[in-house]
């Protein structure tokens, strides 16, 4: 492992984890404002909402791809000069970002679902730096994602990659799990940033065009989720393929294998995560039904083979074996929890009867604030710590690791229950300021914004230490 | 490969731009649906002076267009109209309004035009003449074309749904099915009907194109663009892995 990739890495990990702190102090100001115990104006309100749901999408999709990236390094050799850039795109794109939201109040949701980016109303010039940050971002990424996938086809054939050798009897080369769920994830990736490129290159053609040219609707909600969902599922997936390299290996257990199963489910995942955001279209009901009924068995077959086989491999990895359990293994552990609960909660969504009652309620903020605020950031968090403590040549003390855990179990349980309930009372999502006639809304969002910020606390005692652990790694002579 | 593939692309796009132009030739129907039918003030056969929409808002309306002087389809338009509508349909949720666009036509002909269709005690039919023809054929894309040598107008059989609000919801052309008129019956009382795009400028990337002569949806040019990125990225991974060999075989 090169001393620069260290570098690089504590870089990532600094970055993703400042931005996640202002990014948890937005998500508590709307709680609050929804509280009505702040008054924010709605403009403020659906500007931080924008920032929020972005800059949260972005720094653990790019912290999955920091960890990928780094245990890549054990098998094959990584580009660090495709790593920095992609650093630098990441930070001058969510600058721009920034600029757009925070000074030109742009604040059409992280979505911009079409036509909200030419509804102006905010700083003209916003919604083209919007775009433009978009495209910075998306072309990083996607630049990034190609050269990991170089990296690995260079060494494994296609057919060793995606581990379909199992598929026959006594298969000669053994593909690490790490490999194939990189592969898998890394394809779909570059799918969806491709789709992200068409969407904002056919957003910029109406923008030039000054009205000669018009999207069409449906086309752009099917583009925009296509790339939306699938990044949003896609960067658990970077999350998952850090456990099945390392859950083993610090829990002192034997590495996990791939297996004829782990690899059908994996490959199965690719095809279907990709085709489960037609449930976003739900309500669309010009779309074909065919498409909504593939949306519901896609939102099946995307979740359930993979979570199936990632569950049965870490129960029986835990069950009746002496493990060595740290910080990092009980956040992968617990993480892979969080992932299924929230992922439970998602197919219950996508179920179409279930829609009906619960599109656009505050359930759908609690299914993917589950499989993210406790699932994937954990993942993330965990390959953090360890990276931190074992590259920084600092003792760490578990001193504190109870009270950390605590804090995020007990935050984000109550944090999440608040979202649950109000769903399923059949509160809306995304109100900047409740109706009266939604009687607990106020109450739940009370809730929610006082265990979020017990959340906070625990996710800050990490920034601390981990930082403090990176900046030293940053500074060494030889990491 | 690369040549079939973009060979493939070409004809598929060249294909689906024709399926929509052929198909806009269809788009009558569908001309100043969604917006407001011009508020006309009207004289009802009684001698009663209203407006189209103060009488929409009691209840929504279908309107007939028919001159009373017409040789051709403005009777057997309103026949089938009397008989299709009662069957089916509960009264109360619809009104029908027969107007004149004829500039000669006196209240003393709609009454005429009246008893011949035996609609005297009929109150859920209305019988009016307007002086705003030209405002009112406007608002609903109608365009009657008068032909001196024959002394009649040509023009289309058409009914144009009108809900309280008084838009157009729905317009029919020519003599329709019983299914039509229910659909148009739902549309002005503003419950769900199935619906299709409407020809405008975002048409040609769309995903799907209704083709109005079959009534039936075919797939669209943005279909294809949804499906691209998969496409690419595959294009991508084959190309990337041709790439690393080839570096390492030279
Ligand atoms: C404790 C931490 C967090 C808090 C307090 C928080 C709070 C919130 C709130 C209040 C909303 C608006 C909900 C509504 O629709 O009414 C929201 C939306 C959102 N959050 Fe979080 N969140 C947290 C963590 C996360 C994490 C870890 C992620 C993702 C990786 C995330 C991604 C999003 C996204 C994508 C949206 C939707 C934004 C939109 O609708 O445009 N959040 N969050």
């Amino acid at each position: 492992m090169t001393s620069r990739l260290k570098k690089i890495t504590s870089l990532w990990i600094t970055t993703v984890l400042l931005l996640f702190v202002i990014s948890i102090i937005l998500g508590i100001t709307m709680r609050f404002n929804q509280a009505e115990v702040i008054r924010l104006s709605p403009i403020t309100f659906y500007t931080d909402m924008t920032v929020h749901g972005l800059t949260m999408i972005g720094i653990w999709f790019v912290a999955g791809m920091a960890a990928v990236n780094f245990i890549m390094e054990r098998y094959v050799k990584t580009s660090k000069f495709v790593n920095i850039l992609a650093l630098v795109l990441t930070v001058v794109g969510v600058l721009m970002f920034w600029a757009s939201t925070f000074i030109g109040k742009f604040h059409a949701g992280w979505t911009f679902l079409y036509p909200l980016p030419f509804k102006v109303m905010w700083s003209a010039w916003a919604t083209p730096l919007f775009l433009y940050s978009l495209a910075v971002l998306a072309v990083g990424w996607l630049i990034w994602c190609i050269s990991l996938i170089a990296a690995m086809l260079k060494k494994y054939s296609i057919t060793q990659v995606f581990a379909w050798q199992y598929f026959k009897k006594g298969p000669k080369e053994e593909t690490p799990p790490f490999i194939l769920i990189s592969m898998i994830t890394l394809v779909g990736i570059v799918t969806c940033l491709i789709t992200a490129i068409v969407l904002v290159v056919l957003l910029f053609a109406e923008y030039y065009s000054k009205g000669t040219f018009v999207n069409d609707a449906l086309l752009m909600k099917n583009l925009t989720y296509f790339f939306g969902h699938a990044i949003a599922n896609e960067m658990l997936y970077l999350g998952l393929a850090v456990i099945y390299e390392m859950f083993a290996e610090i829990s002192g257990r034997p590495k996990w294998k791939t297996t004829w199963y782990v690899s059908l489910a994996w490959n199965c995942t690719l095809f279907f995560i990709l085709t489960a955001f037609f449930h976003h279209l739900y309500m669309d009901f010009v779309q074909p039904e065919g498409l909504q009924i593939l949306g519901q068995l896609a939102s099946y077959l995307a979740s359930l083979p993979a979570a199936g086989v990632t569950v049965f491999s870490i129960v029986v990895a835990v069950y009746r074996t002496k493990i060595n359990w740290t910080l990092a293994n009980l956040l992968f552990f617990i993480g892979v929890m969080g992932w299924v609960v929230g992922g439970l909660g998602a197919v219950i969504d996508a179920t179409i009867s279930n829609n009906f009652v619960l599109h656009n309620t505050l359930w759908v903020p609690a299914h993917f604030h589950t499989y993210n605020a406790m699932g994937n950031v954990l993942f993330s968090l965990g390959f953090f710590y360890w990276f931190s403590v074992n590259f920084s040549n600092s003792r760490h003390s578990e001193k504190l690791s109870a009270l950390k855990l605590f804090l995020l179990i007990v935050g984000g349980i109550g944090f999440l229950a608040a979202f649950y309930i109000g769903g399923a009372d059949s509160i809306p999502r995304r109100y900047s300021n409740y109706p009266a006639e939604f009687v607990h809304a106020k109450t739940l969002a009370l809730i929610g914004g006082v265990f979020a910020s017990i959340y906070l606390i625990g996710i800050l005692i990490f920034f601390v230490n981990i930082t403090r652990r990176c900046v030293k790694i940053l500074f060494s002579q030889s990491a | 490969m690369c040549k079939d593939f973009i060979l493939s692309i070409c004809i598929i796009v060249c294909s689906q731009s024709l399926v929509y132009c052929q198909s806009s030739a269809g788009w009558k129907e569908e001309v100043n649906v969604y917006n407001k039918i011009y508020d006309a003030p009207i004289t009802m056969v009684s001698g009663k002076k209203t407006s189209i929409n103060t009488l929409a808002e009691t209840k929504p309306l279908i309107i007939a267009l028919v001159f009373t002087r017409c040789y051709g389809i403005c009777t057997p338009l309103l026949l089938q109209l009397k008989e299709s509508l009662p069957y089916k349909h509960d009264e109360r949720k619809y009104e029908v309004l027969v107007v004149s666009f004829d500039s000669r036509d006196k209240l003393k002909d709609m009454q005429r035009l009246r008893n011949q269709l035996q609609l005297n005690a009929n109150s859920n039919w209305k019988f009016a003449i307007t002086d705003s023809i030209s405002r009112l054929v406007a608002s609903v894309g109608f365009n009657p074309v008068w032909h001196e040598k024959i002394k009649q107008f040509e023009h289309d059989a058409l009914l144009v749904g009108v809900n309280s609000q008084g838009y157009i919801s729905k317009k029919l052309i020519g003599l329709r099915s019983e299914n039509d008129l229910s659909m148009m019956i739902s549309s002005i009382n503003n419950i769900f009907t199935p619906t299709y795009r409407l020809p405008g400028k975002s048409a040609m990337l769309s995903c799907f194109n209704y083709n109005p002569v079959t009534g039936k949806n075919t797939p669209g040019i943005g279909l294809l663009l949804i499906a691209l990125p998969a496409i690419l990225s595959m294009l991508v991974l084959i190309v990337i892995n041709k790439l690393v060999h080839r570096k390492e075989e030279i």
